[in-house]
């Protein structure tokens, strides 16, 4: 799993690549626990380059945004591919994350709240 | 029938790279469509890490003997472990619509693989879990 950061005002982008499974997933809960650590409450994550998600990668997405939660902060999700998304929806992820199409989207999800 | 393709895996989550290049060349072996593939990686995961994760009581090396086989428009895969007694039958479903914050970190892996397979069946005996699950490849 690589992870490319990057700021734009203040949402933190997050671009992942690679697969996000139980051998990988612990490198982006170090970098999101990370981040909410250092005070960063907007994460956008980019599925842009994430060919397959598993379980093990859905936890650590709802542990940071468990952690974020009381804090205002939140996590967008966009790019996703067709069968990453399918993922979200079986494990019922689609209502409790904002996904979007594009990177705009997603930005622009931060300042409706 | 064409011949079954087994594997043999230890009781490490490195494993897991190894599995998914294992199964995608099944798929490709035996033609198999896209989304059937890709439920096979995903179940077999989820069943895999459960096993390595939450298993073993000790520290020993274990292994994980998994079959692949397609029959008359259904794949069948069967994993046997030594591991201790866990039949994913009886896991309770989560809750998939309750609010973020009370939403439960664990149960989703066996509820994806039951999801995306079309039939699981488990037994234990001389103390190890057989697992079999199905999967009809769509026609």
């Amino acid at each position: 799993m690589d992870i490319a950061e990057q700021k734009k005002g203040s949402v933190v982008v997050l671009a992942l690549k690679g697969r996000l499974d139980a051998a990988t997933s612990g490198k982006l809960e170090e970098t999101l626990l990370g981040l909410i650590e250092r005070g960063e409450r907007k994460l956008a994550l980019s599925f842009n380059h994430v060919d397959y998600i598993s379980s093990a990668g859905l936890r650590v997405l709802l542990v940071a945004a468990k952690r974020l939660k009381p804090l205002n902060g939140k996590i967008a999700l966009y790019s996703l591919n067709p069968q990453v998304r399918e993922v979200f929806e079986i494990a019922g992820f689609t209502t409790i994350f904002p996904i979007s199409a594009a990177e705009e989207d997603a930005l622009r999800s931060f300042q409706k709240s | 029938m064409t011949a079954p393709r087994t594997l043999t895996l230890h009781n490490r989550l490195s494993e897991l790279e190894r599995l998914a290049h294992e199964v995608t060349a099944f798929g490709q072996a035996q033609r198999l469509p896209e989304p059937v593939s890709q439920a096979l990686n995903l179940a077999l995961d989820e069943i895999v890490t459960n096993i390595i994760s939450y298993g073993y009581d000790d520290q020993a090396d274990h292994q994980i003997s998994l079959r692949l086989s397609l029959q008359a428009g259904e794949v069948t895969v069967e994993v046997e472990d030594d591991a201790r007694p866990f039949n994913p039958l009886e896991a309770p479903p989560p809750d998939l619509t309750a609010p973020l914050e009370e939403r439960s970190e664990g149960g989703l892996g066996i509820h994806l693989a039951r999801t995306v397979m079309d039939g699981l069946e488990y037994r234990r005996q001389n103390g190890k879990n057989y697992l079999v699950m199905r999967k009809r490849v769509s026609g």
